[in-house]
């Protein structure tokens, strides 16, 4: 039983960073206004980057850089869309997820070969932490990317808490654009640096995913992680706390379709898999209600008086 | 002005009351807002251009999506008239390919024609995929499990009508969580398609569902066929496997159309779509109209999931609807709330996909290029919305907007 339980914990853990990741990068792009629902996109587009990376130089850090370049990219293109011509952001977040989608098959097809071994990142186990029971393989036996990952997210969160300067500027430019823009803050600047931080942390979620977890590259592998980055942002009330749980939560329901099977307990397949999907929608379903979004969330920003 | 101001305001500037010559920058490539008649004397090839914008500028879009595309098509190694060969080839070259296209058509334009009436009524139906998958099990459920000896006139209505009710019911979640909770049916519906395609994974691997009974370790996870009543006739063309299906799906889409544009049903979606506390004001039931838009959306795109099932060959399995609730989508965003344009793009896409099958098999151009096609299709359109926006509605609304707001002054104006 306690096994079970440290398996489960361990591979919940492993599952969540990911999208706590992203969900990250997707909380700052939504407390400055902008929803990102291109996250999926870039984690996948992230994934496919640093495993031809990787591949091609044979060294798993280029991998990384790779996997956070591509996610710039696509955090660019948004912000272009979002910011800079005014886009639809919901309409254009999921094109760009179909087009993540087909392009990095497409890709794929050219570029990866099945079965070339993909340099990756191995568990780093700390010493004397890692052999805690329940808790230790869980926390203290991740890669080394996913450390490096949890340390940037920590100081993503400090850096743009609700007490820097940081912070309240984005709180400011999404709960109301045109006062902030009248104080002096320059809305359109904070958003588009806002959408690229969503970019690069995607990329970076894909990467781990791709180099960390499955050590390959395989059609659509994020399968809707992206998604629940996105609502992990709001079943976590937009607060980093809330939105670690929320990612913490996904990822174990997510383990529950490794754990499950080993155990020998006959759930069919599909229930788990449709398992992490389900309490998303409970989340936004029970959830929503008593939190509030940031006011500004997808009204795309225009001087007073200059235009449309 | 600072570099960085000027970055700021500039696709604005062109708005501002007093219009200077505008500086050669992308300013231009977008069309100024009219200022009523004080501009009418002066129209000329310019205007003219600036009226046609709402075509232009997606046709535009379009083509440039399309030379990308081609462009990709080379990377795959398919030099440009091979692979236009094969995708015409795939399109209209045979009997076969003009009907499986128009199949794929006419399962495109329900789930567009669900798109669009619930985006009349200012409701985002992003869950095309998971009704289609919901939808077809339910039909699957009753086609199977009819006596053989049920007569087609019974049997096909009841198929199509369990699907409608499937997705509807599907849908139906997503539309009481947006009317009772709030919650984004954008949100909601896109969580919705990941639940759906496990519905159907489950239903075709479990034999106390779905699956047919199991008697080898080769039996596929798939349904048994449907009876034969159930399956949608042909149209009888020789050679061609096009189904009834087009016939159904354009008589969906008239129906659609006849209710959205001529009725006072059509009228409150509309309101309601436009401003929900203006038609709450009015004493339109405002939940209602949403929830009945959303689920009635849900039922086209299930009934396109029956559709599915109810053609060649006749079961369910887990690949059913391989895109069809995306393509269904950009179908819908495409067509811009007109039902004879989706029928237009239906079609157009649903040729494009048939080719792109082609083009895998003839010159191993992966067939995700199609799709790489759409997505482009559909960021350069609603990227280039800003400049397409109808004069006519410009014109009437910006001098009553901009009257109570003088300017303001640009504190960064002066360097």
């Amino acid at each position: 039983m306690i096994d079970t339980l440290t398996d489960l914990l361990a591979a919940g853990v492993a599952l969540a960073v990911p999208v706590l990741v992203a969900a990250s990068g997707e909380l700052v792009g939504e407390r400055s206004g902008v929803l990102t629902m291109s996250v999926e996109g870039m984690m996948l587009t992230g994934a496919f980057a640093s495993v031809v990376g990787a591949t091609t130089t044979g060294s798993a850090l280029v991998g990384v850089a790779c996997g956070a370049a591509a996610g710039l990219l696509a955090g660019l293109l948004q912000a272009l869309l979002s910011v800079v011509v005014r886009a639809n952001q919901i309409v254009t977040g999921i094109a760009a997820n179909a087009l993540a989608l087909a392009g990095t098959t497409f890709g794929a097809r050219l570029l990866l070969e099945r079965g070339t071994v993909v340099p990756g990142f191995d568990r780093l186990p700390v010493p004397l932490l890692a052999d805690l029971p329940v808790l230790g393989p869980a926390l203290f036996q991740q890669t080394g990317l996913a450390y490096v990952l949890l340390v940037a997210v920590a100081g993503l969160g400090f850096l743009t808490s609700r007490r820097t300067t940081w912070g309240i500027t984005l709180s400011a430019v999404g709960e109301d654009a045109a006062s902030a823009d009248r104080a002096g803050v320059p809305v359109l600047r904070v958003r588009f640096l806002a959408v690229l931080v969503v970019g690069v942390l995607s990329g970076l979620a894909g990467t781990q995913l791709a180099l960390a977890e499955v050590h390959t590259f395989t059609d659509n592998m994020t399968a809707g992680v992206g998604y629940l980055a996105v609502v992990a942002v709001i079943a976590g009330s937009w607060r980093p706390v809330g939105v670690a749980v929320a990612a913490l939560v996904f990822g174990l329901a997510q383990a529950l379709q490794f754990t499950l099977p080993a155990l020998g307990v006959d759930v069919p397949f599909a229930l788990l898999v449709m398992l992490p999907y389900v309490l998303a929608l409970l989340a936004v379903g029970g959830l929503v209600a008593h939190s509030r979004p940031p006011t500004g969330l997808t009204t795309p920003f225009v001087r007073l008086g200059r235009a449309a | 002005m600072t570099s960085a101001a000027r970055a700021v305001t500039t696709p604005s500037t062109d708005a501002a009351p007093a219009p200077a010559p505008a500086p050669p920058s992308p300013v231009r490539r977008r069309p100024p807002r009219e200022e009523g008649a004080r501009d009418e004397p002066r129209r000329g090839h310019a205007a003219r251009l600036r009226d046609l914008a709402p075509v232009l500028v997606p046709l535009a879009a379009v083509v440039g999506a399309l030379a990308v595309s081609a462009g990709l098509a080379a990377l795959a190694g398919a030099p440009p008239a091979e692979a236009a060969a094969a995708l015409w080839d795939g399109m209209v070259g045979t009997q076969y390919a003009i009907g499986s296209a128009v199949n794929t058509a006419a399962v495109l334009l329900l789930v567009a024609t669900g798109f669009l009436v619930a985006h009349r009524a200012g409701l985002v139906n992003v869950g095309g995929e998971g009704q289609i998958c919901v939808g077809a099990v339910a039909a699957t459920a009753v086609g199977t499990g009819l006596p053989p000896a049920t007569p087609a006139a019974v049997a096909l209505p009841l198929v199509l009508l369990a699907a409608a009710a499937g997705g509807a019911g599907w849908a139906a979640i997503a539309a009481w969580l947006a009317v009772r909770r709030g919650v984004s049916e954008v949100i909601t519906t896109l969580l919705l398609n990941f639940v759906g395609a496990a519905v159907l994974v489950l239903a075709v691997h479990e034999e106390a569902l779905l699956r047919q009974p199991v008697t080898s370790s080769e039996t596929l996870p798939q349904s048994a066929p449907l009876v034969e009543a159930a399956h949608l006739p042909l149209l009888g063309l020789p050679g061609s496997p096009a189904t009834v299906a087009p016939v159904l799906a354009l008589v969906v889409a008239g129906v659609a159309a006849l209710v959205l544009h001529r009725t006072g049903t059509g009228v409150r979606l509309a309101a309601v779509g436009l401003s929900r506390p203006a038609a709450h004001r009015l004493g339109l039931g405002v939940d209602r109209l949403r929830f009945s838009a959303l689920t009635t959306a849900g039922a086209a795109a299930g009934v396109a999931g029956g559709v599915l099932v109810a053609s060649a060959p006749h079961v369910l399995d887990d690949g059913l609807s391989s895109g069809y609730g995306f393509s269904g989508l950009v179908v819908g965003l495409l067509a811009r709330g007109s039902l004879a344009a989706a029928v237009g793009v239906a079609t157009a896409l649903g040729f494009l996909v048939s080719g792109g099958i082609n083009l895998q098999l003839a010159a191993g151009v992966p067939a995700s290029l199609t799709q790489v096609a759409e997505s482009l299709v559909i960021l350069g359109v609603a990227g280039t919305a800003v400049w397409a926006v109808r004069p006519a509605r410009a014109r009437r609304a910006t001098p009553a907007r901009r009257r109570p707001t003088p300017p303001l002054p640009r504190p960064e104006a002066t360097p």
